[in-house]
């Protein structure tokens, strides 16, 4: 991990149209580049918000978000060829084969030719997925779909990608794959921004957290620093229901 | 440009790959064409062919004018003419009670004596003219008014069309214009014959003496015979493209519940790029569907007795009014696809503003027959722009220029969808909508 910051997060706010209650309430943060970089809260706390913002999706109300130095309202086009994005859903048409959907996808990010196909051989072989290249999606399975959708997210070897709750739903071979992979491609030098529910997960991956809730900073640094600053909790978890408490969310 | 050539390919294969939707896509619109074809054939023309209409004929007069009438409506290839029913003569009563009950659309009853007082107030016209030949002068004869009338009744189905039942009017307001001219002629003959003892009636019987031609000026064909095939295949298949925006919405609106478009509009590619490529290849399929509905109109309506679809031969200019008016329908389900959240908002709005456009721009009624508002509004379809154009390109023989205004129209029309789906975009997140 570098001390470049590669995301420059100031004062965001995001009011949804018809809500009076902000999403997101001025955030402020900073991500270092090569960090594996958690957001955690809980559900409606703001973390597909502010992904959806540092990804081009939302305008934000207000405040500034800059990527590798570039703001994100002036430079979208430029940063989104540096981002990969892999969303919470499975982000793939059903209809097409593996290879097929990767093909389009990795078009879509001006890749063409021989490079793309290796490229797509590679993410097939890396997640064990060759003998489903020419399947269609609509008859993978869930866990084979999730990688396929992380793959489409890589294509371009991005420096940063997002990734919303990639291991829901999966099974535990398909998870220790995935966040294998995560963790190889973030030791090559990509910056990883990571959401989940899953303390455990982040605790193991992560190099810092950031608990957010009800659309503000509660927490953030090392989750093993997190623990051993509280230790009258146990692990991540506990100090995630600590900060957030134990109401159910909508 | 590979980017937009893969979205294309992408495109295809989604359609491909959904063949049972692809074969609906060609087959429905052809199979709702030829069924509408038919039944407006049937019904707006039906005092052109068939005899298959039925008319309860009563005829209490028993000579000529009764006779004349049952062989004019049966010689007319139009009517079935009924004068009994299971061996039964026809009464009033029981042809007032058929019609009632909506049995029989026509019931004509000719009541008794009606040719005797017509060839007596004939009678008397000739007398009186041959009175003012023989004695002009101080003769009060000649300013007796003969007011002696019949009154054919004519029972109508109170469902039936008022075209039909002007139609019918017509037809036996001739036959009786025609008996009278005939009856005056022979009694003309028979009062010369008292006065001129000599003279010889001449032996050929009278006969109509006007005709009437009907040319259709159409460019170089006159043979261009307007019909309900003329209008109505070009119509309803214009009707059948513009339906394309339940499809094309359906995919954009998959998509974007997918996912995929969300994947997209994080990646460095244009959404324009997304539209025209989704716009390309939904205007094969719309271009492959008139083309279809055309080849029906011109060789399988034909089958059932339907005018064949004529095309005229300006073939360059048909394909670019098919590429022009392909373009207006998948602007505006664009548009639709991109402001509509659900499937529900857009199959609803889809369906009822291609319906209203249709029926504004003149495909279910022509717009000659509208009142002077409605065509005003007309204009403003573009679906009567379209609809306009081909009708200039299959029965005028219009060059291409003569149609540019309509082309003009319909891409300007595209443009205007266009650019309103991209700035929704541009102003909406596409999760939002």
């Amino acid at each position: 991990m570098s001390e470049k910051v590669i995301i420059e997060i100031r004062d965001l706010v995001k009011i949804y149209k018809g809500s009076d209650e902000p999403a997101i309430k001025g955030i402020s943060l900073d991500i270092f580049q090569g960090e594996i970089f958690g957001l955690l809260g809980p559900n409606g706390a703001g973390k597909t918000t502010t992904i959806s913002i540092l990804c081009g999706l939302f305008h934000a109300t207000s405040g500034s978000a800059r990527i590798d130095g570039m703001d994100i309202h002036s430079h979208l086009n430029e940063i989104k060829r540096i981002i990969g994005v892999v969303p919470q859903d499975v982000a793939l048409y059903p209809t097409l084969t593996a290879w097929e959907n990767l093909t389009f996808f990795g078009n879509m990010y001006g890749i063409r030719g021989i490079k793309l196909k290796e490229k797509i051989a590679e993410g097939l072989s890396v997640f064990g997925l060759e003998k489903h290249a020419n399947k269609k999606i609509a008859n993978c399975s869930g866990g084979i779909k999730r990688r396929i959708n992380l793959i489409a997210g890589l294509l371009h070897e991005p420096k940063v990608i997002f990734l919303d709750e990639p291991t829901v739903g999966i099974d535990v071979q398909s998870r220790v794959v995935i966040l294998d992979y995560l963790k190889e491609l973030n030791h090559k030098g990509t910056t990883v921004i990571y959401t989940s529910h899953y303390m455990e997960e982040a605790e193991k991956l992560c190099s810092r957290v950031v608990i957010i809730d009800r659309g503000t900073v509660v927490s953030m640094g090392n989750p093993r620093e997190l623990v051993a600053e509280h230790p009258e909790f146990k692990d991540l978890e506990n100090i995630f229901l600590h900060l957030t408490g134990k109401d159910l969310r909508d | 440009m590979f980017k937009f050539f893969s979205a294309c390919r992408k495109e295809s294969l989604i359609l491909i790959r959904d063949l049972a939707g692809l074969v609906m896509l060609f087959i429905m619109p052809m199979i709702m064409v030829m069924i509408l074809a038919l039944v407006q054939e049937q019904g707006w023309s039906s005092l052109s062919k068939d005899p298959s209409i039925p008319v309860l004929l009563v005829d209490e007069d028993h000579d000529t004018l009764g006779a004349k009438i049952q062989d004019g409506l049966k010689s007319s290839n139009i009517f079935k003419i009924f004068t009994s029913i299971e061996g039964k003569p026809i009464t009033r009563e029981f042809a007032k009670e058929k019609i009632a009950k909506g049995s029989y659309n026509v019931a004509v009853i000719i009541p008794n004596g009606s040719t005797k007082i017509i060839r007596h107030k004939v009678q008397v016209m000739v007398t009186q003219i041959v009175s003012g030949i023989m004695m002009p002068v101080d003769n009060p004869f000649l300013d007796i008014q003969s007011n002696d009338s019949i009154n054919i009744i004519i029972y109508f189905d109170p469902g039936i069309k008022g075209t039909f039942k002007y139609a019918f009017m017509a037809t036996m307001k001739e036959y009786s214009m025609f008996i009278e001219s005939s009856m005056i002629f022979g009694s003309f003959n028979t009062e010369l014959k008292k006065m001129f003892p000599q003279y010889r009636p001449p032996k050929t019987e009278y006969k109509e003496s006007v005709f009437f031609t009907e040319i259709f000026p159409a460019g170089k064909d006159e043979k261009a015979v307007p019909s309900t095939t003329q209008h109505n295949i070009p119509a309803w298949a214009l009707f059948a493209m513009f339906f394309i925006v339940i499809p094309m919405t359906g995919s954009m609106i998959k998509e974007r519940d997918e996912g995929s478009m969300i994947r997209i509009y994080t990646m460095p590619v244009s959404y324009f790029i997304i539209f025209m490529a989704k716009v390309s290849v939904y205007a094969v399929v719309c271009i492959i569907q008139f083309i279809l509905m055309m080849l029906a109109g011109k060789f399988i309506l034909p089958l059932a007795g339907i005018p064949s679809l004529t095309i005229g031969s300006n073939y360059m200019g048909i394909l670019l009014m098919m590429i022009v008016s392909s373009l207006a329908a998948l602007g505006f389900s664009i548009a639709v696809g991109t402001i509509a959240r659900t499937h529900q908002q857009a199959a609803a709005f889809g369906v009822v503003s291609v319906v209203v456009l249709s029926a504004l721009g003149g495909l279910w009624v022509p717009v000659y027959l509208m009142p002077e508002f409605m065509r005003n509004l007309a204009t403003w379809s573009p679906l009567n722009w379209a609809h306009v154009g081909f009708i200039d390109l299959f029965l005028r023989d219009a060059t291409i220029v003569d149609v540019i205004p309509q082309m003009a129209k319909l891409l300007a029309f595209f443009i205007v969808m266009i650019s309103a789906a991209l700035f929704y975009r541009r102003i909406n997140s596409p999760i939002n909508s």
